[in-house]
C-alpha cells in the first residue's frame, strides 16, 4: 500500500512542462528523495492536434513519445513507491500505458499498477452538437472534414479515482495542466473535490508547478535588471503543500531562483481575471494570494481560494488549415533595409501571380518590425532579415511561395542565408460543452 | 523613465488572448503604475497588434497589474503567421513604456 502524506503535508514535484521538455530534470527530481509524487504536463494547445494527426497515420501512436526513454530514469523512484501522474496519453492514452508497461518490464519493474483515463476525446460530441467555435465565428459542422480532433479539458476526479485504486502511474489524455497536481494533493491530504476553497488552493500549486522551469528562473532574465545564478542549470520546482499554504522551492545544486519575483510572474501567467481562473475542477481565485519570500529559494504562498466548478468544459478543436510556408533571407551593410524592401516588392509581384486571393501572406523585416509592427523611424540597422509566411490550402502553392524566397539570391545585392520550410498548418480553437456530456472512464491494470 | 527600470513582467497566451502581467520591484512604486499604466495607454502602446479591448486587473497584494489583451495574437498561436505566435515578446514590449 502507498502511504498517506504524514502530518498533513504532501511534497510534489514537476516532471515536465511540455512534450519536448528535458527528461534529465525529471530524473533529478525523481532521485532527489524530496517528493513522493511527480506531475508531468506533456501538452500544449497544438500538441493534442498534432498527436491526432500522428494517430491517423498510425493507430498505434498519438501518445507522448518520450515514455520509453523516461521509465528507466524513474526506476528508483517507482521502486521506492513514488507515484507519477501525467497527460502522457495525448491522443491515445492506451498506447501510452502500453509504452509504460514495456518500459517497466525492460527496467525490471513488475506488477506496477497503472491507471488509464479515457473519454476526453470529444470529436463525436462536438460534431453531433454542431458546437460553436467562437474565436473563428463558425461552427464545427460548417468546417466539415477540416475538423481533425476535439478534446475536452478534464480534471482531477478521474485521477483521484485511479489513485484510490492504488494506481502508481496515472495516464490520461487532455488532463488539464493544474489538475495533474490537484488530483494527488486532494487524494493524499483527504480534501474533497467539492471543497472549492481547498481545490482552489491546490489549483494554485498546480499552476506554479505545471510550467516547470518557468517557476525557477526560466523566461525571466533581463540583464542587467533581472539575473539568476547558473541559468544553464535550471531545475524543476517542487511544492510542500499543506492546508491553506504551500512552500515552493527547488532542488539544492540547481541553478535559477525561486523568489518573490519568479513566483509572482508564474502565478499570473496565462491568467485573465485573477478572481475567475476556470479549470475543470474549480473557479479558482488568485486575487488574494500572498507571496512570502522565505529566502534560500523558498517562497510561501497562501490565500488562494475558489468557487464552484464551471458548468461547461472547454474543448480544444483541431482544424486543418492547409499548409504553412516560411522563408527567410538576410541583408546586411549600408542600405540593407532598402534592399530588403526591394526584395519584398519583387516577392509580392511573384506571389501575386502564384497565389490564390484567399491565401494569407505576411512579410516582415526582422530587426525592424516583425515583433511590434512599424514603430516609425528606426536608425538604419547593420542587418535585417526578410521573413515571408504564407498559409494556403495547396501544398504546391506553399512550396512555390517558399521557393520564391530562395530565388531572391538573384534579387537585390548581398541576400544570404536562405532558410525555407513547408509544414501542414494545424489550428486549434476552443469550443464549450456541458460538462455532464463528457463521460470519463478509468481502468487500473497491472504490468 | 522606462517601466523596465522599476518593474518586471510576463506574457502568456490562451487562444487569441494575451495576458501581460507587470510587477514593481519596490512596493512604493505601485501607486505610480496604477496611475500611469492605464489600459488605454497599454492599448495605444501595442497599437495594431491588438484588435480587441484591453482590460486591466489590479493586484494590490502583490503590487502588480494584469492586462488582458483580446484578439492580440493574430488569430492565436496555431493560426497566426506572426514571427512570435505566443506573444512571448509582449512582456518586453510593455517594459518599454514611458512612465
Amino acid at each position: 500500500m502507498h502511504r498517506r502524506a504524514s502530518g498533513g503535508t504532501l511534497a510534489i514535484g514537476s516532471g515536465s512542462a511540455y512534450a519536448n521538455d528535458r527528461l534529465a530534470l525529471a530524473a533529478a527530481m525523481a532521485d532527489s528523495g524530496r517528493v513522493t509524487y511527480l506531475g508531468f504536463d506533456c501538452l500544449a494547445e497544438r500538441t493534442m492536434a498534432l498527436a491526432h494527426v500522428r494517430r491517423r497515420r498510425d493507430p498505434a501512436t498519438g501518445q507522448d513519445e518520450r515514455i520509453r526513454r523516461l521509465v528507466p530514469l524513474l526506476r528508483r523512484f517507482l521502486a521506492g513507491g513514488g507515484r507519477v501522474v501525467g497527460n502522457f496519453g495525448a491522443a491515445n492514452p492506451d498506447a501510452a500505458v502500453a509504452d509504460f508497461v514495456d518500459g517497466l518490464g525492460e527496467a525490471g519493474l513488475h506488477e506496477v499498477r497503472l491507471g488509464v483515463i479515457r473519454g476526453d476525446d470529444a470529436l463525436d460530441l462536438v460534431r453531433s452538437r454542431d458546437a460553436d467555435l467562437p474565436e473563428l465565428g463558425t461552427t464545427v459542422g460548417a468546417l466539415g472534414d477540416r475538423v481533425v480532433s476535439a478534446n475536452a479539458y478534464i480534471g482531477a476526479e478521474p485521477i483521484v479515482d485511479c489513485l484510490r485504486q492504488d494506481a502508481q502511474i496515472v495516464v490520461g489524455g487532455r488532463l488539464a495542466d493544474p489538475s495533474l497536481f490537484v488530483g494527488p494533493i486532494c487524494h493524499e491530504l483527504d480534501w474533497s473535490l467539492d471543497d472549492w476553497e481547498a481545490v482552489g488552493h491546490a489549483t494554485m500549486v498546480g499552476h506554479l508547478l505545471e510550467c516547470g522551469v518557468h517557476s525557477t528562473g526560466g523566461n525571466f532574465e533581463d540583464p542587467p535588471y533581472r539575473v539568476v545564478p547558473d541559468p544553464h542549470r535550471l531545475g524543476f520546482p517542487l511544492a510542500e503543500v499543506t492546508e491553506g499554504s504551500a512552500v515552493v522551492t527547488k532542488l539544492d545544486g540547481t541553478g535559477g531562483a525561486v523568489d518573490e519575483r519568479t513566483m509572482k510572474t508564474q502565478l499570473f501567467y496565462e491568467i485573465h481575471d485573477p478572481r475567475t481562473y476556470l479549470t475543470p475542477d474549480v473557479t479558482a481565485d488568485f486575487s488574494q494570494v500572498c507571496v512570502e519570500d522565505l529566502g534560500q529559494d523558498r517562497v510561501r504562498l497562501s490565500g488562494a481560494t475558489g468557487r464552484e466548478w464551471p458548468s461547461s468544459l472547454k474543448v480544444l478543436v483541431g482544424v486543418d488549415q492547409g499548409y504553412r510556408a516560411t522563408g527567410e533571407i538576410s541583408y546586411g551593410g549600408p542600405g540593407c533595409v532598402g534592399r530588403a524592401r526591394r526584395a519584398e516588392e519583387i516577392l509580392r509581384a511573384h506571389l501575386d501571380e502564384l497565389l490564390d486571393p484567399a491565401d494569407d501572406v505576411r512579410i516582415d523585416l526582422q530587426g525592424m518590425n516583425s515583433l511590434f509592427g512599424d514603430k516609425g523611424a528606426i536608425a538604419d540597422p547593420v542587418e535585417v532579415r526578410l521573413r515571408l509566411a504564407v498559409r494556403t490550402e495547396s501544398e504546391e502553392r506553399a512550396r512555390d511561395a517558399a521557393h520564391e524566397v530562395e530565388l531572391l539570391y538573384f534579387g537585390p545585392a548581398g541576400g544570404g542565408g536562405v532558410v525555407t520550410s513547408v509544414v501542414p498548418a494545424l489550428g486549434v480553437t476552443p469550443a464549450y460543452v456541458p460538462r455532464e456530456l463528457v463521460t470519463l472512464e478509468t481502468e487500473v491494470v497491472t504490468s | 523613465m522606462r517601466l523596465r527600470e522599476i518593474a518586471y513582467s510576463r506574457s502568456g497566451d490562451k487562444g487569441d488572448v494575451s495576458n501581460v502581467c507587470v510587477f514593481v520591484d519596490d512596493p512604493a512604486d505601485y501607486p505610480l503604475i496604477v496611475e500611469r499604466l492605464t489600459a488605454h495607454r497599454v492599448r495605444a502602446h501595442f497599437g495594431g497588434l491588438v484588435e480587441g479591448d484591453v482590460v486591466r486587473y489590479e493586484l494590490p497584494i502583490v503590487h502588480g497589474l494584469n492586462f488582458v489583451l483580446d484578439r492580440a495574437l493574430g488569430g492565436g498561436v496555431s493560426m497566426t503567421l506572426r514571427v512570435d505566435p505566443h506573444g512571448k515578446s509582449f512582456q518586453s514590449h510593455v517594459l518599454d513604456m514611458e512612465i
